[in-house]
């Protein structure tokens, strides 16, 4: 693996998607600051607008940094430069991660400080809100994933939709596991063994993830 | 391979659901320029793409440059500049930032070369690709390329869709790049006058396979359009290499490609008047050879 390579096709698209990572921190400093300013409906509303933001610039990387590379057709630029199958993916995959956490970990903290810097809001809440953040990052691997492995736009919209309904459903059951449901209004942070089952399931969820877009990318005969 | 071959395709074959490539022999030898001529979907950009390991071959051996294709195409791609007809640079950058991005890459590039071609392709470089014209994104992609100085330059028809102004540049500029006689290229284009300009060598490739293959003066002395007054009752000799002929009440004409001036004595011999005998364009040797393999094909 040629990482001087990797990290100037990751340099590269960062510099590309510089205007999505500017507007996705401007997005989640505006949620944050509805969360904290107008009482229980702005907390609502906040935490709402914060899910939006991450998700839609999530699933905005995986369009713009993938799909258009086809659909636009600077793939056959990019892949006639030297570089290898396992190259390109590993530049696209940790582009789409990198660029994402600089939001995501931006808005995760700031969810976090103002919870636990509110005494209105359960402390409770921290545990939930972190699985809840992290199944925004699974979804949006899962979507990048698709993306790089179909470089197609119809099958990237199907997983931005299985994607959603699916962070739905995580969120209800989560919330819906006694023992998470026993403290998330409590005062005091509680991580209980189902917490963190929960939040290491999404990780092996990530790793394999990976895991499988590096293989199929690997045995791919055509690049453009 | 041999050491003097830049690109070697053997039995090289490519299998689509609508279209397959079959049986690629290919040889281009360092130094040489190579027009790879075919009709729409005939098999060049498929071909291109496997030369580059940008498509893997189903059966076959493809070496460029000594390197195993696709297995080695990193080392490969160091050292070969490739320009697409549908390749396209980021519309979100500027060619300047283009030129930074391939200058990290290639120890090779040259910065003096890409600013005098800019200049000479009237390129901005602080100008964003998105606000570029067809041509200017064709020469910007062809500076980017050239400026690097690749040994084996394959450029799959980059004149396309180019003003006549654009195209007499770009054809130029490949003028000057080939007075580098270690520099090899490799030219297709549906438009024969663009590949008869630079070409010393002329490939045919129609419905997946290479009809043709030869030196580009070779070519142009043997196919020759011969026009024949043919009385009634007369018989035309069965004459070598004959790929088409025609017969409109006495007229006959016929197309050879291996033409000999002792054909003229022959049809003369034979009772026929021989009218005229024409040299032949290569647009007329390429549809002529299309047509003729077309009809082998379908009969």
């Amino acid at each position: 693996m040629n990482y001087a390579m990797v990290r100037l096709l990751i340099l590269k698209d960062w510099y590309l998607q510089r205007w999505i990572i500017l507007g996705s921190l401007a997005g989640g400093a505006l949620a944050l600051a509805i969360t904290i300013s107008f009482g229980k409906a702005g907390f609502f509303i906040g935490m709402i607008l914060l899910v939006t933001v991450l998700i839609a610039s999530g699933d905005q990387l995986a369009f713009t940094l993938v799909v258009n590379e086809r659909k636009e057709k600077t793939l056959a630029f990019v892949m006639s430069l030297p570089i290898s199958a396992v190259e390109y993916t590993a530049g696209k995959v940790l582009a789409n991660l990198l660029i994402f956490l600089v939001p995501w970990t931006a808005i995760l903290v700031g969810s976090l400080t103002l919870i636990l810097a509110t005494p209105a809001i359960p402390h409770g809440l921290v545990p939930y809100v972190t699985i809840m953040c992290i199944e925004i990052l699974v979804t949006t691997c899962f979507v990048s994933c698709v993306a790089i492995v179909s470089e197609s736009q119809s099958w990237a919209i199907a997983t931005v939709i299985v994607g959603n309904v699916g962070f739905n459903v995580v969120g209800y059951c989560v919330a819906h596991v006694a023992s998470v449901a026993a403290t998330m209004f409590g005062p005091v942070v509680v991580w209980n063994p189902a917490s963190i089952t929960i939040l290491l399931a999404e990780l092996v969820t990530i790793a394999v993830l990976f895991a499988f877009t590096f293989y199929v990318q690997s045995r791919k005969t055509h690049f453009i | 391979m041999t050491g003097n071959l830049a690109v070697h395709f053997e039995g090289v074959g490519k299998k689509y659901p609508h279209f397959a490539l079959e049986n690629i022999h290919l040889e281009l030898e360092q130094g040489s320029i190579m027009g790879f001529i075919g009709a729409n979907g005939a098999g060049k950009s498929t071909t291109m793409r496997i030369l580059m390991g940008l498509v893997r071959q189903d059966c076959g051996a493809v070496e460029v440059l000594g390197h195993s294709m696709p297995e080695e195409q990193v080392a490969a791609k160091r050292e070969i500049g490739f320009v697409s007809e549908d390749m396209r640079l980021y519309d979100g950058a500027t060619i300047a930032w283009h030129m930074q991005l391939i200058g990290k890459i290639y120890p090779a590039w040259d910065q003096t070369y890409a600013d005098h071609l800019c200049r000479h392709f009237d390129l901005k470089p602080q100008q964003k690709v998105k606000g570029l014209s067809h041509g200017q994104r064709v020469k910007s992609a062809l500076m980017l390329v050239l400026a690097r100085h690749p040994r084996l330059l394959v450029l799959d028809e980059p004149t396309t869709g180019l003003d006549p102004v654009a195209r007499h540049e770009v054809l130029g500029e490949l003028m000057k790049v080939l007075a580098d006689e270690h520099r090899t290229i490799l030219f297709s284009s549906h438009n024969t006058l663009d590949v008869e300009q630079i070409s010393d060598t002329i490939t045919f490739v129609d419905w997946g396979r290479i009809i043709d293959s030869g030196d580009k003066e070779s070519y142009l002395d043997s196919w020759r359009r011969m026009r024949l007054d043919v009385p009634p009752g007369v018989t035309l000799p069965s004459l070598p290499g004959t790929i088409a002929t025609e017969r409109v009440g006495r007229m006959a004409v016929l197309t050879t490609c291996s033409f000999d001036p002792a054909m003229t004595a022959l049809c003369r011999d034979a009772g026929a008047n021989m009218q005229s005998v024409d040299r032949m364009t290569f647009e007329e040797i390429f549809i002529q050879n299309v047509e003729s393999r077309r009809d082998r094909v379908i009969a």
